[in-house]
């Protein structure tokens, strides 16, 4: 630890005005405060802060994404060695899932961080935890056979046109890594939708016919009318409990609602991310799905009867309520606009999912979509709260 | 009895809260006047280095209004006027007789309190130097003499670490404050007296007294705080307010004719915790011994949520019941942000000391670096008064004047807890006290 220190120590004139590398003074300072919390002095009133900064606050997320990012690694290698006809053990399904998603992690925390680093040595501006969390979602949206190109190109439209042209952390009106991903779904649709991208190595694999590497959404899609989606999925091998804990194939993250539980969980027992918006978001998808199974019947489409549970648990709802839109910065700010932002994200996600078969994945453009209307919730509830007062002028 | 439950707000549950004796500090041989800490007065000085002064003497004019006096706390004479930067007055020190003159004036009996006009009683207090103690809202400048407030709000409660208490100030002093009490009835057509449910089963001897129940951790002892719960029109707003612990002053200065300096001051560093008796004026350095000594501290007089930050060689202002010092935050941390911190204070449920009871060690350093605001809303949550300050502060850099007045600017008390729970280190409060100020001034302004 002494040792860390005299580097700094002895490195940091290099990194100071003057110094050969002043440009690069951001990131000097964002790995001299990794290693050591500063200890900086208050200076003015208050004269005590709490401790929680920044840096704890989003450690404290990638900390919740760890159950998605561990069992996603799992599941990577798993779907992908099933599909290869090759050894199911934990050990080696974990070390195959590790050299698929590890790749796509370096890629995007490297390319993110290049563009957030020269941002930050133009713009003179510390360079922000928030990429952190931003590095670490991208890549778990992802199918897992995406090349390493494409989610680099990715990454760098979320960071750049997602974040840095608004002005950087606290000022983006999207959310960065979900830009990113969208991006990707409308430029590469070949390799971001469909059946055989959800599966890595699929079509290196032996051949084994029985793997499909369909999605849930994608399975339902296919259901007939007059046809149940719930028993279509159930032959197909994707009961409830299957797609609850999430080995199916899917978004690398994205499949388990479990480990996407235990995160919410975490984040709300520790209160970084807002349970308001993820109560509203259950309960805007709840509440729609039910309202379309009053419209089910012979003649209409089999998604308009589907159980509104199974909405939750299929395709990527769960990992984007928790993890997307808590999002604080793309979010609303009032405790009031959170309830609506989270339900019209959980409603948005039904409809695009009943009434837009395009799209199967719902919650990434309902999330999208909402973002763009938070400042306006946002304003209609601070004008509500500033009528409820005495005038002081 | 009305009762006021504050909702929000924040108590700090840290270590350092002073023993519950009470001490008597006196025998001074220097006291000083510190003319910097009084808020907004811009003084004229009326002595020189060297004069002979009394106990009530004047010693500087506000310029702009002539009439209200600070006097002398002390008889002796100026041996320093201390001035810093643009000359700013530091101090006025002064060396202590033994025998202490006073500038005295007849005692007024509540009897003869009944029967004052209010113009007499501005006048006697005016001239006599406690005027001063009398603050008018929002603003929080002196009370302006010629003023007629809808009411005046007396907080007896003082919920900023670490000041002493109504049971501890109000210990034999409970007839000074019924005096006092008495003047400012004079004064206005309303007192609102504030007390905490203990307070007021406790101190039944002035329980008649007690207008209103208040409830909740700081801020609660803000006479603002009081008026935003309580206000029924737009022109409650201009009430004024004085504390407890200076009605006692008033009361003693009715009582005695004579300026009233006694004191009682809660003192916490880190070597030493007590209440003291002393004196307005007493050097800071006799207060806490060691302070002087210590490099690795920042001492604040007058509460770590509104006091001011002070050298060890300063003197207790006429506002001011707490000297307080901290370590001074300035030691690094390795790997800090991952820890699980079971020692840390917060508010936020992201350490592991939330599982905690106990009192925890608090230091004065930031504990981050400053960021970008992330609209997380956890201001809004603490604000006393119901303001939005992450909206408001938007508001008020855009210069945005109107918009941020409709959010309640002239209603923020300067409790300084949304800056205090800023997980991007935002200095909120300032940002707030410096907009008031500046539409103070402006609208004040000939």
């Amino acid at each position: 630890m002494k040792a860390i220190r005299a580097l700094f120590d002895s490195q940091r004139r290099h990194f100071e005005k003057g110094g050969r590398f002043a440009r690069l003074a951001p990131l000097f300072d964002a790995t001299e405060t990794f290693f050591f919390l500063p200890g900086i002095p208050t200076v003015q009133a208050p004269y005590v802060r709490d401790s929680i900064d920044l840096k704890r606050f989003m450690s404290m997320v990638i900390l919740a994404l760890m159950p998605p990012l561990f069992f996603g690694i799992y599941n990577t290698g798993y779907q992908a060695s099933m599909a290869a006809g090759l050894s199911l053990s934990l050990f080696d399904v974990t070390l195959r899932g590790l050299r698929i998603v590890l790749p796509l992690i370096v890629v995007s925390y490297g390319v993110g961080f290049f563009w957030e680093l020269l941002f930050a040595s133009i713009r003179k501006h510390p360079i922000s935890e928030g990429f952190l969390v931003t590095g670490l979602l991208f890549p778990l949206t992802l199918p897992p056979s995406i090349p390493l190109w494409q989610a680099a190109v990715g990454i760098s439209f979320g960071v750049v046109i997602g974040k840095e042209i608004f002005g950087g952390t606290g000022r983006n009106i999207f959310n960065p890594a979900l830009t990113g991903r969208a991006f990707l779904f409308f430029a590469y649709p070949a390799r971001m939708s469909g059946d055989a991208v959800w599966v890595a190595d699929l079509a290196a694999g032996s051949g084994v016919d029985a793997v499909t590497g369909a999605t849930p959404l994608a399975v339902a899609a296919l259901a007939q009318a007059g046809e149940s989606i719930a028993e279509t999925l159930a032959n197909t091998g994707l009961p409830w409990l299957t797609m609850f804990l999430g080995n199916y194939p899917g978004s690398i993250g994205g499949t388990s609602a479990l480990c996407c539980l235990a995160g919410a969980i975490l984040l709300i027992v520790t209160g970084i991310a807002s349970w308001r918006i993820i109560l509203g978001g259950v309960a805007g998808l709840l509440a729609t799905g039910w309202l379309l199974t009053l419209f089910a019947g012979p003649g209409a489409h089999p998604w308009f009867g589907l159980n509104p549970l199974y909405h939750l648990i299929m395709g990527g709802f769960a990992f984007g309520i928790v993890y997307m839109a808590t999002d604080p910065v793309s979010g609303p700010g009032m405790e009031n606009a959170r309830w609506v932002y989270g339900f019209l994200i959980g409603m948005l996600t039904v409809l695009i999912r009943v009434f837009n078969p395009a799209y199967p994945e719902g919650i990434m453009l309902a999330i999208l979509f909402m973002n763009l209307f938070a400042p306006l919730l946002d304003h209609v509830a601070v004008s509500f709260r500033l009528k409820k007062r005495v005038p002081n002028v | 009895m009305p009762t006021v439950a504050m909702k929000k707000g924040l108590g700090l549950n840290i270590t350092g809260e002073p023993g519950p004796n009470v001490e008597t500090v006196t025998g001074f041989d220097r006291i000083g006047v510190v003319p910097e800490r009084i808020p907004f007065v811009k003084p004229k000085l009326h002595v020189a280095e060297g004069e002979t002064v009394r106990r009530g003497s004047l010693l500087f004019t506000d310029k702009r209004n002539p009439d209200i006096r600070f006097v002398s706390p002390a008889g002796g004479t100026v041996k320093a006027i201390d001035f810093g930067p643009r000359r700013v007055i530091r101090a006025i020190v002064i060396d202590v007789d033994k025998e202490e003159a006073c500038e005295s004036v007849d005692p007024l009996s509540e009897k003869k309190i009944s029967a004052i006009q209010k113009s007499d009683l501005a006048a006697l207090l005016m001239k006599a130097g406690l005027w001063p103690f009398l603050r008018a809202l929002p603003f929080r400048d002196m009370a302006d003499p010629s003023g007629d407030p809808p009411a005046i709000i007396v907080n007896l409660e003082a919920l900023d670490p670490f000041h002493p208490g109504p049971l501890v100030y109000l210990e034999g002093a409970a007839d000074f404050f019924k005096l006092g009490m008495s003047a400012l009835f004079r004064l206005a057509p309303r007192v609102m007296v504030a007390a905490s449910p203990e307070t007021s089963t406790r101190l039944t001897i002035l329980a008649p007294l007690i207008s209103h129940t208040v409830t909740g951790p700081y801020p609660a002892d803000d006479p603002g705080v009081l008026l935003y719960y309580t206000r029924t029109s737009q022109a409650d707003n201009r009430s004024w307010y004085i504390h407890g612990a200076d009605v006692v002053l008033l009361g003693e200065f009715l009582k005695t004719g004579c300026f009233p300096v006694h004191r009682v001051v809660a003192v916490s560093t880190p070597t030493v915790r007590y209440y003291c008796r002393t004196r307005i004026g007493a050097p800071l350095a006799r207060l806490a011994p060691g302070l002087d000594k210590a490099d690795t501290i920042q001492i604040m007089a007058g509460g770590l949520w509104r006091g001011q930050r002070v050298s060890a060689g300063s003197f207790l202002g006429m506002y001011e019941t707490a000297v307080t010092a901290l370590p001074d935050g300035k030691t690094s941390q390795f790997l800090g942000f991952l820890r699980p911190g079971t020692d840390k204070p917060t508010r936020s449920r992201a350490f592991l000391s939330r599982l905690r009871k106990g009192p925890l060690p608090m230091d004065a350093g930031m504990h981050g670096e400053e960021r970008a605001c992330v609209n997380c809303g956890t201001c809004a949550t603490v604000c006393p008064v119901d303001i939005l300050p992450q909206f408001t502060v938007k508001a008020v850099l855009a210069g945005e004047v109107e918009e941020s007045l409709a959010h309640g600017l002239l209603d923020c008390v300067e409790c300084g807890l949304c800056a205090y729970v800023c997980p991007s280190k935002i200095e909120l409060t300032e940002h707030l006290k410096t907009a008031r100020q500046a539409y103070y001034m402006e609208t004040t302004a000939p």
